[in-house]
């Protein structure tokens, strides 16, 4: 009896596990239907202008599949003032890190969404897997984006091959902001999943397509990018993404105010243009840009005079650093917008994170200065 | 008659020929390859430069003091530790007024542990108010310093080549001691203004290392330079130095420098200064293994772009670690009282050196712990002359001793990579 007892034990035990090894999961369900009981992980991870978020888990306009999709409307008001906002599924709800939540997604490799815009044109500044860090960090951090959404279901995927998913608590993510949706954006997600794909390969580091737009207009979808990297005396710039005042092409132009009352007592100001945003070579982000042999921009100060002591592409160093750099600089500006090139002709522009910066100082602005840039690429 | 003609022209030709041919080759050159790789040469065999910056500065002394005249002759106590761990070169920043003393050290490196000795000189760079080196008195005075320095040392066998300032180059871009003159204030252009200060700087260096080469045929010239800034320039205005011996400080790895040099001014290059801190600025204890990660990485990089590695660009000469040993002075070179104290503040930021990069305002750069080997309180006896040890007998005169060395895990790792240098093997971080 005890002999028999046991097999029953050993079978009952050990049969599942065997049997699940056999056949492993193909997929791993995040959101399917409201309520759906193979869902996965919530959309708790709230970012940025929260207060600027609708989420509606359970909209009935038009699903992808079944009877409900998720509906967010981002209304770009700044309720925080950040000029962004996000969300994160996490597991469990509000893990930041603290928590240890993560699935173990070990034999996935990608993740797929479906998505649509309410009219067409919202643009998600990018989409996440992974990237919470804390006391139990995700064992990777994966982006996408920018996604510019048409007003007809759409599935995107992101490739996981090769990442390390053994600890996955941030599984999805989504983020934009104000100057890709000024008027806001409404849209649904349907359908996210891991799946596990056996034809799909890692993905190589491509070579971006020249021209490269760090900046081309306030809401297009073609910025890369992020005004980020704020240095110095950052209290005292004013950074307006979205000026109409003169652009030299488009309807908007970026204008910088720098006001040099050494806020922070440094004397100088800059900003870094990033990827992602805040990036100062601690996530491993970089574009691959070798194609470009120069970044042009346009600029000009508002009263003609102001001096810029470098314009610069590149040069962040961290755990993952810029491969090269390019400098231009000190420039003075014209009050007509003029065009400047920085060449890159000989540079290792394999792997950029920081695209573009600029920083002015007090001594040669000593009444501050307000200067304009627009049309920023690599070409 | 025409016998005579005939022998005396013989005689002419076979002593011009071998005149020319007996031309004694360098005692240190570098050769450069077919491939375009460079390597340097020592006594005609090849020389990896495994390096350390050299400034023995006592606990509660600071940069004024005279080590070159210590009576304990910490060189001495330090030479016999360099040999150990397989250290072939110091590099010395400005030499003492005092050259008999220099000889000294020198001739001492070199005869007792085989280490050789690169010389510099910082060009005026730290001259009260500012290096002028628009200024031709300045560059006379300048000059006559450096080529009194070559003539000096010149004849010694453990010399290895010169430096010709350190970071000088920020001057011209305005960025540290700058300087000016009448012709470079009329133009208004501030990007123009920039490339005079670098031609005036480069061509200066240029003159220099013409004489120089005059003087001396033995040993190569070296462009002191702040990373690869300006180098540009020196490609017009400094083509006859020898090699670029650079000052980087870029964390675990060169990144693009070595193809980058290749791109801008095709010269074999010396890294003449780089390194890591072994203080963690943000957990705020000492962190050794830190500083060993960072080195070994450094040196891997070092050993794969030397002459001859596909992989690499072939264009790397070796390198010198900053810095030996700690100097307590550093952090506040005004305060006589904090040179008894081993600062742990940070002033300075480099994200680069990333695991300490979140301490408070970013500063992680640690400037008296950057040595490969500690400095205890405790004192050791420096080397007995009499008896070439540190053991003292009563017959012995000697002084209050030196402060004890403690090698920190980086010496050990890098003695041990040295020994077998292996460039495929990825450590782990820490």
């Amino acid at each position: 009896m005890k002999k028999l007892l046991a097999m029953l034990l050993v079978l009952g035990l050990f049969l599942p596990a065997a049997l699940l090894a056999e056949e492993s999961p193909k997929e791993f369900v995040f959101y399917a239907d409201k309520n759906a009981k193979d869902n996965h992980y919530i959309p708790s991870g709230w970012m940025g202008d929260t207060g600027d978020i609708k989420m509606n888990d359970q909209s009935a306009v038009n699903p992808k599949t079944g009877t409900t999709s998720i509906e967010f409307t981002y209304n770009a008001k700044k309720a925080q003032g950040q000029g962004w906002a996000g969300v994160y599924w996490q597991n469990p709800a509000n893990n930041w890190g603290s928590k240890n939540g993560g699935f173990d997604l070990t034999g996935m490799n990608k993740l797929t969404f479906w998505a649509r815009g309410a009219k067409g044109g919202e643009v998600i500044q990018k989409v996440m897997v992974g990237g919470i860090k804390g006391t139990y960090p995700d064992s990777t951090a994966v982006e996408m984006g920018p996604v510019e959404l048409t007003d007809t279901w759409k599935q995107y995927t992101i490739n996981l091959a090769g990442k390390d998913l053994t600890y996955i608590n941030g599984g999805f993510g989504w983020a934009t902001n104000g100057d890709l949706n000024p008027e806001g954006a409404t849209f649904y997600i349907d359908d996210i999943k891991f799946e596990a794909d056996a034809n799909l390969k890692p993905e190589s580091k491509k070579q971006e397509m020249m021209p490269f737009y760090i900046y081309s207009d306030r809401s297009s979808a073609k910025n890369h990018f992020i005004p980020s990297g704020w240095m110095g005396d950052y209290g005292d710039i004013k950074y307006e993404g979205a000026s109409k005042e003169d652009p030299y092409l488009g309807d908007s132009s970026i204008k910088v105010t720098y006001s040099g009352k050494k806020t922070q007592g440094s004397g100088w100001a800059g900003i870094f243009w990033q990827n992602p945003a805040n990036n100062w070579g601690n996530v491993d982000a970089g574009y691959d840009l070798s194609k470009a042999a120069s970044l042009t921009f346009w600029a000009k100060g508002a009263k003609g005079g102001e001096r810029i002591e470098e314009i610069k592409v590149g040069g962040i160093m961290g755990e993952f650093s810029d491969s090269d750099s390019a400098v231009i600089g000190p420039v003075i500006l014209n009050k007509e917008w003029t065009k400047y090139t920085i060449d890159l002709k000989g540079k290792d522009m394999s792997y950029i994170i920081g695209g573009f910066c600029w920083s002015a100082n007090v001594d040669n602005n000593p009444e501050g200065a307000i200067f304009y840039l627009d049309e920023i690429k690599f070409e | 008659m025409k016998k005579l003609y005939f022998f005396t022209s013989v005689f002419l030709l076979a002593a011009l020929t071998l005149g020319m041919s007996s031309r004694p080759t360098p005692k240190v050159f570098i050769k450069k390859f077919k491939n375009g790789d460079y390597q340097l040469r020592v006594n005609s065999k090849p020389y990896i430069i495994k390096g350390v910056c050299y400034n023995p500065i006592p606990i509660g002394k600071n940069h004024e003091y005279d080590w070159w005249s210590d009576p304990n002759k910490p060189w001495e106590v330090d030479g016999r530790l360099m040999k150990e761990m397989g250290v072939n070169t110091v590099r010395l920043y400005q030499v003492h007024e005092n050259s008999d003393e220099v000889k000294k050290v020198i001739r001492g490196l070199y005869e007792k542990y085989g280490i050789r000795t690169v010389l510099g000189s910082w060009l005026g760079f730290w001259e009260y108010p500012c290096p002028f080196y628009g200024d031709k008195k300045f560059q006379d005075r300048i000059k006559k310093e450096v080529l009194e320095m070559v003539r000096l040392y010149k004849d010694e066998p453990g010399v290895l080549m010169w430096v010709l300032g350190n970071e000088n180059n920020y001057s011209c871009l305005g960025q540290v001691n700058p300087w000016s003159s009448d012709e470079i204030d009329k133009e208004p252009d501030p990007q123009k203004q920039k490339a005079m200060r670098a031609k005036t700087y480069y061509s200066f260096v240029n003159d220099l290392t013409r004489e120089i080469h005059q003087i001396d045929t033995d040993h190569p010239v070296a462009l002191g330079n702040g990373e690869l800034v300006g180098l540009e320039f020196a490609k017009e205005y400094a083509p006859d130095v020898d090699l670029v011996a650079c000052i980087i400080y870029r964390g675990k790895t060169f990144g693009n420098l070595f193809k980058s040099l290749k791109a801008t001014f095709d010269k074999p290059i010396f890294i003449s200064e780089f390194g890591a801190d072994c203080y963690d600025a943000y957990l705020k204890k000492e962190d050794q293994n830190m500083q060993a990660f960072f080195l070994e990485s450094q040196w891997r990089q070092i050993y794969g772009n030397l002459a001859g590695n596909k992989d690499g660009a072939g264009n790397c000469l070796g390198g010198a670690i900053f810095e030996w040993s700690d100097e307590w002075w550093k952090h506040n070179q005004d305060s006589s009282d904090s040179w008894s104290v081993q600062d742990t503040e940070s002033n300075w930021s480099n994200g680069s050196y990333y695991f300490d990069i979140k301490a408070e305002g970013n500063k992680n750069m640690n400037e008296e712990w950057f040595g490969i080997v500690a400095l205890s309180k405790d004192l050791e006896q420096g080397i007995n002359p009499r008896t070439n040890s540190n053991i003292i007998d009563n017959k012995d005169s000697v002084g209050a001793g030196v402060n004890k060395r403690i090698p920190r895990k980086a010496y050990y790792v890098i003695r041990e990579f040295w020994k077998k240098p292996d460039l495929n093997i990825k450590r782990k971080k820490k």
